[in-house]
């Protein structure tokens, strides 16, 4: 069954990562991917670009993941766009321990075929 | 004056006769022509005032005298010529058979008397010659006589002479004037016991009966005497017997001398001799002296008890060699010879000597020569000892006590260098605990360079080799390795040990270092930086890299406290200490004394400050008021161990205007 490729936002400021991420993600042929290195400009591309996912790093200079967050599940336009954090900094013990923000998320460095199933089931309609 | 001379001359007698009767006067030139070998008339005068004149000057021997001239008469003649002071024999040529007269002018000193018409010519030689002689003895006896009234006159020792009851029958002037009286005669019949205490009389008088016993006289005897009037006088005293004609002792003689004063002089010397004598032989430390021989001539008690002998008469005119042993004797002699060859004192000379006990004794000693001042030979030292014993074993004491406390120090530094090691690894511990709580920044460092190297990995792995941008991925994921070994590498640079490297340092280079390097901090918020370092600081012996991290720790700290922006001030200035509270606070008290210079860092924020309640514990280990990750790593424990090893302080207060203050101290 052939289905509508899903879009996919990546925010995080580490560029390097975003772009080979996004090469990566597109290189399935399965998902749109978009990159954005500002946690500021998020919502604004969110709107814009209408993801049906975000891949979301947390620690960044302006605006941090969880304020991204915060915003994509307050907007009216975004409430249904699924969130999957991905960070640097979580231990793994924290990542046994659960979500953050009830958001699922993945500990970096993540190979793809972990990132494409936590994206697979995480899109999967309930 | 003429001298009386005696017939044994064979001179002629010279007659001056004084007749005014010429027949008289022819009569007696006729007797005495007969005898001119014997007597020549010299002259002849008619009146007294010219008999004068003759006996003067012409040279007469003997004076035929006439009672009856034109200016005198009878007695008073003779008196008369007898008053002019000479001593010539005067034979008294009278008309009137006057016995009464006669044996008057006899006894006033006529040598006779001649009743005119009475005598003839041998009668008249024979009387002359009678005259002359007996004259003669009498002059001799009268000479006799003045020479003892005036030894007993003018003599100022006492002379006496007293009968076999030791009663005065006679003394001199000197006497009288001792006993107070007026004249000689008030002693007369008189004792001793009139006139001295009974203590004294009674001696004098036994003495006196002694002589008169024995004969023996007693020669030059002191004696004490104490008058009525209690006037104490000392008396050199000669008693002897009194001998009459037969040579039987009919009495006692003396003369005595006083010899108060001198005797006074004697006990002011024997006092002064004493006393002297009382000092050397009270001093503790033992006084000897000794000959060129090495004899002991005298000494004190401390020397002779020192020697263990029972008196000092063992040890007056031995030698050392009598007490010490050979070699101990030997130092000694030496010692002496060459200060009395010399003539230089050996000053302060410890000796080391067993005692009569056999203990060890320390002696310090003093040898110095006596000089004879008639011959400034040196013919005598005299030595003085001190036992310093005591001294030396408190001495020996002190310096084991010494070695003791060096060593005991030298403990103390090793325990302070271990001490100094166990805080420098504290740092060292307290930097791998920021370490652990840097982890999550790290991770964060290190985990994107993995995820860009996994991602690329997989990535290339998907596409197969040969693809388009492969060369571009390559670049991206060799970049990411070289930050994640950057990251890496500094974390080791952090966490490398290091120790205390003292140099001089200049405090505002420090400070301007930290603020370059916690700059960064102050961008995105409104901060604003005052600092106020006064110039000319003087440098400090410190360690450049642990006090740059105290002071990036402290401003960091600052910057932190004022999340939303504000004004951090550094300030640094010198200052002395003026005394305990007086400009400084209490830990710094501690740390410094009065007059001491130091150097004072102040690190001002405008935060919210510190809530009282945690201001005790800010040093604590394992306090912190921030989230995990935040700050340099190293903890306010572990910056005040490093101001400690510097010998400084540091102390955080709140300001009371608002903010915190962290103020550090480093003595100059």
């Amino acid at each position: 069954m052939e289905t509508q490729p899903k879009r996919i936002l990546i925010v995080d400021d580490e560029a390097g990562f975003t772009r080979l991420l996004k090469l990566t993600l597109e290189g399935t042929k399965r998902y749109i991917v978009k990159e954005e290195n500002d946690g500021s400009q998020a919502i604004m591309v969110a709107r814009q670009f209408r993801p049906d996912l975000v891949l979301l790093d947390i620690v960044m200079p302006k605006m941090d993941g969880g304020d991204v967050a915060r915003q994509i599940s307050g907007d009216p336009l975004l409430k249904s766009v699924k969130i999957i954090f991905l960070t640097a900094i979580v231990s793994q013990k924290e990542a046994h321990a659960g979500g953050i923000g009830g958001f699922p998320f993945m500990a970096k460095p993540v190979s793809l075929a972990a990132l494409t199933e936590m994206i697979e089931a995480t899109l999967k309609p309930e | 004056m003429v001298a009386p001379s005696s017939l044994s001359t064979t001179q002629p007698v010279k007659i001056l006769l004084v007749e005014d009767n010429p027949g008289d006067a022819r009569l007696i030139s006729e007797l005495l022509a007969a005898h001119t070998d014997q007597f020549q008339l010299q002259g002849q005068v008619d009146r007294l005032i010219d008999a004068e004149h003759a006996v003067e000057h012409d040279g007469v021997d003997l004076v035929l005298l006439d009672l009856s001239l034109p200016d005198s008469k009878g007695f008073e003649t003779f008196e008369w010529l007898l008053s002019r002071g000479h001593t010539l024999p005067i034979l008294v040529l009278s008309g009137m058979d006057d016995e009464s007269l006669a044996l008057r002018m006899v006894h006033a000193g006529a040598q006779d008397y001649l009743v005119k018409g009475k005598f003839d010519g041998p009668l008249l030689i024979r009387a002359m010659r009678y005259a002359i002689e007996r004259n003669s003895a009498e002059q001799e006896l009268a000479k006799e006589k003045n020479l003892v009234r005036a030894l007993l006159e003018t003599m100022p020792d006492c002379i006496y002479f007293k009968d076999c009851e030791s009663r005065f029958v006679r003394v001199n002037p000197a006497m009288v004037k001792l006993f107070n009286l007026e004249r000689p005669e008030d002693a007369i019949g008189k004792t001793d016991f009139d006139f001295f205490l009974p203590e004294h009389a009674g001696q004098a008088f036994a003495d006196e009966q002694e002589i008169l016993r024995t004969g023996t006289p007693i020669l030059g005897k002191v004696e004490k005497e104490t008058l009525p009037d209690g006037r104490i006088s000392w008396a050199l005293t000669t008693k002897l017997p009194l001998l009459d004609h037969d040579g039987r002792i009919i009495g006692t003689m003396g003369m005595s001398r006083d010899i108060t004063r001198m005797k006074q002089i004697e006990d002011e010397l024997a006092a002064e001799r004493n006393m002297l004598r009382s000092v050397i032989e009270n001093i503790p430390d033992p006084i000897f002296v000794k000959d060129a021989d090495g004899r002991y001539l005298l000494d004190n008690a401390a020397h002779w008890r020192s020697l263990g002998v029972p008196t000092r008469e063992d040890v007056i005119g031995h030698k050392s060699s009598d007490f010490f042993p050979p070699e101990e004797a030997a130092a000694f002699k030496y010692d002496d010879d060459r200060v009395i060859a010399s003539g230089q004192p050996m000053e302060n000379h410890e000796e080391c000597v067993l005692d009569a006990n056999g203990r060890r004794r320390w002696l310090l000693t003093t040898k110095a020569p006596i000089f004879y001042p008639q011959t400034g030979q040196v013919e005598r030292l005299v030595c003085i000892r001190r036992d310093i014993t005591q001294m030396k074993e408190a001495e020996e004491k002190l310096r084991a006590a010494n070695a003791e406390l060096s060593l005991a120090l030298s403990n103390l530094k090793e325990a302070s260098e271990q001490l100094r090691s166990i805080q420098l690894q504290l740092i060292e511990a307290e930097k791998m605990k920021s370490i652990g709580r840097l982890a999550a920044g790290v991770a964060h460092e290190v985990k994107n360079p993995l995820a860009i190297i996994t991602m690329g990995v997989d990535y290339l792995e998907s596409v197969g080799p040969g693809a388009e941008n492969t060369t571009e991925i390559l670049t991206e994921m060799r970049g990411a390795v070289h930050r994640a070994d950057n990251v890496i590498r500094g974390l080791l640079d952090f966490s490398a040990p290091r120790q205390l490297e003292v140099s001089e340092e200049s405090l505002t280079d420090i400070l301007l270092h930290a603020l370059m390097l916690v700059r960064g901090e102050m961008s995105g918020q409104d901060y604003k930086l005052v600092t106020d370092i006064a110039p000319a600081l003087p440098p400090l012996r410190l360690d450049r890299m642990k006090v740059e991290q105290v002071f990036v720790n402290l401003m960091t700290n600052a910057i932190h406290a004022m999340e939303h922006g504000g004004t951090l001030t550094v300030r640094a200035f010198a200052q002395q200490i003026t005394g305990v509270g007086a400009n400084v606070s209490g830990s710094a008290s501690e740390a410094f004394h009065a007059g001491d210079q130091v150097v004072v860092a102040e690190i001002d924020d405008t935060g919210s400050g510190i809530p009282e309640a945690k201001l005790s514990k800010i040093f604590d280990p394992f306090f912190t008021t921030k989230p995990t990750g935040k700050g340099t790593g190293l903890g306010l424990t572990v910056t005040r161990t490093i101001i400690d090893l510097h010998g400084g302080t540091i102390e955080i207060n709140n300001r009371p205007e608002g903010g915190a203050r962290a103020t550090v101290m480093f003595k100059v």
